[in-house]
């Protein structure tokens, strides 16, 4: 490796110097920022999750299994969360892939007004916006108060149900589905779709063959990034579903603030981090699968 | 129109947020600690101009209280310092008694930090937390906290005003020879109900169940707590509501899964909000939501069921690291100053464990059962005990939280 100093041509030794102390000194923020948020953390929990819950809660150091045979024994919350995150997903890929398609193909003058308006609630804390769903939801003013008004029945509650989770839910991740569709989906030459269609495929043939694989990518991402917070969802669940279901965020609070037992609740994230980076990555890999070229990378 | 701000001002200020509403969502908690640092603000000026308003409006036993407390004669141990830092419950004492222990002692700084749960406060000592001179965790984590060394042995001697403290809340089990925390408030877990939502009123634990699965069913709220909603069947079935014998609480498991279908919701921090909206008629909780987010509501009602229940116990402890141990020991003697205690009790709403306060405090709130239970009520409660080692009892809570959902 040596040799190849030379080979590097007519820069000077000191200014490659330089520009590597100043690339180390631009990545230093976001080097520390991780190591101390994320490696760091990281590393405690599953040291934690080896030991044992001191007389008094927390964590006593030791080396034993049970947390993890504990949190095999308990997959109900887990799966629970799995089948939300993945109903969640699904209904935003719903919801947005139409809107992110409108938005790049036919909104035409009025893309940018749009575009702001999916990014306008981002300016209001997340907490609030779901807060509001209760009034909208609720009872008094709300829908459920107009469907009562309107069908004559007694009591509807849609608050507490899980369609009204599945209502935050979509609402609040709605946009990160959208734009990374909306990208892909813009920088997509149009010309191909006409070139499908001339030579004798139909709108759905075009869409199938031409359309999705484009879109690929996008949805991969969007997918993603939307799957992954639902799969820690507490807040949506706990304020609009009235705390009735019971997902993988409410067992950690269970172990880690009820019953102060840090190295079960530690055992369980590990579960979970685990078991999440090997679905995405099969995800991943069944979705990609077949494709030569990766014009736009997954994440 | 200004008497209606008055008025809105003064709930602003008197209104705790949940004080047994334990906030567990990260986001739920940055929230409560910015709305809470607005309303306390540490005696900073917008929350000192609305306690201004409202310490005249307040009753004659607040007025009164800065003038009777300078009566008071307090023994003086070494210069007691200018500052105070105290880490508490979000609004837990009356402004105007922050107001009335600066100007007395001459303490030019008065911190006051707020935490939203026991966890919090352990999970901060045991992180290693140092600054604070007092803090007011509830009884049944003392025992631990001395432990770890968090607290220190009081010096009785300085604390003359003690002899107020009424003797059923001495020598409990989690402090049996009085030596580490001082009684601040007291409360019970009961029955909440909407007398015109359900066709009987409820005496009992087992009332309380013939709601939930009937005419109480979807309408009923249980706080988000383990060792409170536990007491519901344990206290029915005859145990103590600490139980952590097995063959009991699987008893106690088969009640809490036969009526979690029936919930609609559990909840700590907006079920009085639920019962005052008609959402909820029936509610296993605590009593301070009968006079906030249920002020309004004229048919409310609140019972100790017959079988017995809990009782909470908050107390004041010194920490063992106090940086200002004299201007600490001025305060906790002088806040069970009678005078002072009563208006305490008139600001939280909760019930004072001070025998010498009670003449002093309101007499509506004084008659109130649900603040201070008459004395054969009282005699069916168990102190609460730290439960949360026990695994049988997670392993339970969280299957009848998986329930819930029907």
């Amino acid at each position: 490796m040596a040799s190849s100093a030379s080979g590097l041509g007519p820069r000077p030794i000191g200014e490659r110097l330089r520009s590597g102390l100043l690339t180390t000194l631009l990545l230093m923020p976001a080097g520390i920022w991780y190591l101390v948020l994320l490696v760091a953390p990281l590393v405690i929990i599953f040291v934690f999750s080896f030991g044992t819950r001191a007389r008094n809660g927390g964590y006593a150091p030791a080396f034993v299994f049970d947390n993890y045979v504990r949190a095999f024994q308990k997959p109900e919350p887990f799966i629970t969360s799995l089948q939300m995150a993945t109903i969640g997903t699904l209904a935003c890929l719903l919801v947005g892939l139409p809107l992110a398609y409108y938005l790049a193909t036919r909104a035409g003058r009025y893309r940018g007004v749009l575009i702001l308006l999916l990014v306008i609630p981002f300016w209001t804390s997340f907490l609030i916006r779901t807060y509001a769903w209760l009034l909208i939801l609720g009872p008094d003013a709300g829908l459920a108060g107009f469907l009562e008004s309107v069908t004559g029945a007694e009591q509807v509650q849609i608050l507490g149900t899980p369609i009204a989770v599945m209502i935050g839910l979509v609402y609040g991740y709605l946009p990160l589905m959208v734009f990374p569709l909306y990208v892909t989906l813009e920088r997509m030459d149009r010309t191909l779709v006409e070139a499908s269609k001339d030579l004798g495929a139909g709108r759905w043939g075009s869409f199938r063959q031409v359309t999705l694989p484009i879109a690929l990518p996008g949805l991969v991402t969007g997918s993603i990034l939307v799957f992954i917070p639902m799969m820690g969802e507490y807040v949506v669940p706990q304020i609009l579903g009235y705390g009735r279901t019971y997902l993988m965020g409410n067992a950690l609070v269970t172990d880690f603030l009820e019953a102060r037992n840090w190295p079960s609740g530690s055992a369980r994230a590990v579960f979970l981090i685990v078991i999440m980076v090997v679905t995405i990555a099969a995800y991943v890999w069944f979705v990609n699968r077949g494709r030569k070229t990766r014009e736009v990378s997954v994440l | 129109m200004s008497e209606d701000l008055e008025t809105t001002l003064r709930r602003m200020t008197e209104t705790k947020v949940n004080r047994r509403g334990f906030l567990y969502a990260a986001g739920l908690t940055g929230a409560a600690a910015a709305i809470a640092a607005c309303n306390t603000g540490g005696g900073s000026s917008p929350a000192a101009s609305t306690s201004a308003s409202a310490a005249p409006a307040a009753s004659a036993a607040a007025s009164a209280a800065p003038s009777a407390a300078a009566a008071d004669s307090f023994p003086p141990a070494g210069d007691i310092e200018k500052e105070l830092f105290m880490y508490n419950w979000s609004e837990y004492i009356s402004l105007a008694n922050i107001e009335a222990f600066k100007a007395q002692y001459g303490i030019t700084k008065f911190q006051y930090d707020i935490y939203d749960s026991n966890d919090v406060l352990l999970a901060k000592l045991q992180g290693g937390a140092t600054g604070y001179d007092i803090a007011s965790p509830t009884a049944e984590y003392v025992p631990g906290m001395v432990e770890q060394g968090f607290v220190q042995k009081l010096d009785k001697s300085r604390l003359p005003n003690l002899a107020n403290i009424d003797p059923k809340f001495k020598g409990l089990w989690w402090d049996p020879k009085d030596e580490y925390l001082i009684p601040k408030d007291f409360g019970t877990t009961g029955v909440l109900y909407r007398t015109t939502m359900i066709p009987t009123v409820p005496k009992s634990w087992k009332d309380f169940l013939e709601l939930i699965k009937g005419p109480a069913s979807g309408k009923t709220v249980f706080v988000d707590s383990m060792g409170d909603v536990f007491v519901f069947p344990l206290k029915m079935l005859g145990f103590s509501a600490n139980s952590v014998d097995k063959a009991e609480l699987d008893q106690a498991r088969t009640v809490l899964l036969d009526v979690a279908p029936h919930l609609l919701a559990l909840d700590s921090n907006k079920y009085g909000e639920k019962m005052a909206k008609g959402e909820a008629a029936l509610s296993l909780g605590w009593t301070g939501v009968l006079t906030q987010d249920m002020a309004d509501t004229p048919d409310k009602g609140y019972v100790v069921p017959s079988e017995g229940s809990i009782f909470w116990l908050d107390t004041w402890v010194l920490l063992a690291d106090a940086p200002h141990p004299n201007a600490a020991y001025a305060f906790l003697d002088f806040i069970h100053t009678p005078a002072i205690q009563a208006e305490e009790t008139n600001y939280n709403n909760y019930g004072t464990p001070n025998d010498k306060a009670k003449p002093l405090v309101d007499p509506k709130v004084l008659a109130d059962p649900a603040v201070f239970p008459p004395d054969e009520v009282f005699a069916l409660l168990e102190g609460s005990e730290d439960t949360s080692a026990n695994t049988q009892r997670t392993d339970i809570w969280e299957e009848f939280k998986q329930k819930l959902g029907g």
